[in-house]
């Protein structure tokens, strides 16, 4: 683990060792950054389960979810209540992704930090100067209390976002994803909700027996070497700086891709940029709030990915240069 | 834009134009940024005034398209049209040519509602992306599926705790398992165990 990723996770640990000293006096406070702790901590340690709602655009689907931590372990059972019936099963950092209508089970690895429903931003989040934090009022949300805290960008190069947080245990029952014009890109939020309830095995059980299913696994790591960049972005949108570079060989490929993480302390953005080969794809992309954008630049193919509006990746993917 | 042409569109939406003059209207909208984009406004209109997803004259062109291939259900190459797979398009290369332009025509049309629904701001630059240099979008490739997939972890590892990366990933890893499932329609490599089986 990274230096600065221990030293995170032990700022982490301390804050929620002193929101267990002062948890009550919590309730009562309009400090977002307090509420933002204390949403780190109920999501790493709330075991819950209810129906989740997310909405995008005109498209809706709900899924049923059971959340189960115990002795530091994960486990969790969401079923999508639409189309193919999809459900998803963890035990621990396994993940079985199970399509019935297909018969087939996909296997992953999952990491401790990654939970379905975990939500952002955690305490390990470093913000700069590109967005306003604030608790905006009180509002009900499957019918408990709530915090409503907005972050607000200070640009159109990324989004904003509304988290309602439960004012008893700082759990975040709703989120939205703001475009530019205010609007929720995406929403995402509990219709019925049963927090830190005793969670049955047979709950977290799959429905379907997959005994004659079609199993595959995902291929969990790539392979992946630390490399010092000639890469620099010449119109990099303000605030987003390099987290992280290093260089990385996909699954199925030999040629190693170099992969260069930016962030601006929320949002995300990822280049990949890759020896220029036949039917390298130019464009943009977009998987729900997730944009893409490809480029060709030189003899090189240059990809940004990120949960950014497009005008984002395409500003950025444009402007990669060697040095 | 004149009345006539506004009329017609409206006519288009509300699925009550005559073939012919809708084919033509088609042809239009697959060379027209402006066109594609005054129909997105009437589609988005006429979807808030029912409050309804469904929009007549779009159904009769998914119908017709669905014709034109053999009737493979349109939802099958076009639902998503946002991010289609080379998979799903290459079977339209032999389709009908009235098919072919409709779903050009659907394409622009979608990418720009979709757009016009996220952000008006950029809806004028998105109809230029489609206009200049790009006629579609960049296809979900395995490439592309794996850069969202990489992105999702490395951002995770250092810090950033996203629920929609969560979703990206989650909807990926469907569409993995869905084209995995279909690679292996012709050579089933399932054990006899029901283990997992190493690709």
């Amino acid at each position: 683990m990274p230096f600065l990723q221990r030293q995170s996770l032990s700022q982490f640990v301390l804050i929620c060792g002193s929101l267990l000293l002062v948890g009550p006096a919590f309730a009562d406070s309009d400090e977002p950054r307090e509420w933002l702790h204390r949403m780190g901590a109920a999501v790493q340690s709330t075991s819950y389960e209810g129906t989740v709602i997310r909405i995008r655009g005109s498209e809706a689907e709900a899924l049923k979810v059971v959340h189960q931590v115990a002795d530091g372990v994960i486990r969790e059972k969401v079923v999508s209540q639409e189309g193919s019936g999809l459900e998803i099963i963890r035990n621990g950092n396994e993940v079985h992704c199970i399509l019935p209508d297909r018969k087939s089970v996909l296997v992953e690895q999952w990491d401790d930090q990654s939970t379905l429903f975990s939500t952002l931003p955690s305490s390990q989040i470093r913000f700069g100067n590109e967005y306003d934090v604030s608790i905006v009022r009180e509002e009900r949300v499957a019918g408990r209390q709530t915090k409503l805290l907005a972050i607000r960008p200070h640009d159109s190069y990324r989004y904003g976002y509304r988290i309602w947080l439960d004012t008893e245990t700082g759990f975040p029952l709703q989120t939205e994803l703001i475009g530019k014009d205010g609007a929720a890109i995406e929403q995402v939020m509990f219709a019925e909700i049963s927090l830190n309830k005793e969670i049955q095995a047979s709950s977290l059980a799959s429905s379907y027996s997959t005994e004659n299913y079609r199993w595959f696994n995902q291929s969990a790591h790539h392979v992946t070497r630390s490399v010092d960049s000639d890469w620099v972005c010449e119109d990099m949108p303000r605030g987003f700086k390099v987290i992280a570079t290093h260089e990385e060989k996909m699954p199925g490929g030999e040629a190693f891709v170099t992969h260069i993480l930016y962030s601006d302390g929320l949002a995300n953005v990822s280049v990949f940029i890759a020896q220029l080969g036949e039917g390298s794809a130019q464009g943009p992309s977009s998987v729900s709030g997730s944009n893409s954008f490809s480029a060709i630049v030189g003899d090189h193919h240059v990809t940004a990915v990120g949960e950014v509006p497009a005008i984002t990746v395409e500003q950025i993917a444009t402007s990669m240069r060697p040095r | 834009m004149n009345d006539a042409i506004r009329m017609q569109i409206s006519a288009f939406v509300d699925g009550e134009l005559p073939d012919n003059e809708a084919d033509l209207l088609l042809r239009r909208m697959g060379q027209d940024a402006e066109l594609r984009h005054k129909v997105a406004e009437y589609l988005a209109i006429g979807r808030a005034l029912r409050d309804e997803i469904s929009v007549p004259g779009v159904d009769r062109i998914h119908e017709r398209v669905a014709a034109a291939i053999d009737d493979k259900p349109f939802t099958e190459t076009v639902e998503i049209a946002g991010t289609p797979s080379t998979k799903s398009i290459r079977p339209l290369a032999g389709a009908a040519i009235a098919a072919t332009v409709a779903l050009v025509a659907i394409f622009g049309l979608q990418q720009t509602m979709s757009v016009d629904e996220t952000d008006p701001a950029m809806a004028n630059q998105a109809v230029v992306e489609i206009d200049s240099g790009y006629t579609v979008p960049r296809p979900m490739d395995d490439q592309l599926r794996q850069y969202y997939l990489s992105h999702g972890a490395t951002a995770t590892e250092n810090g950033a705790n996203g629920i929609n990366s969560r979703f990206v990933t989650l909807r990926l890893s469907e569409d993995a398992i869905e084209q995995s499932a279909e690679d292996e329609d012709s050579s089933p490599a399932v054990e006899a165990d029901g283990k997992p089986v190493q690709r």
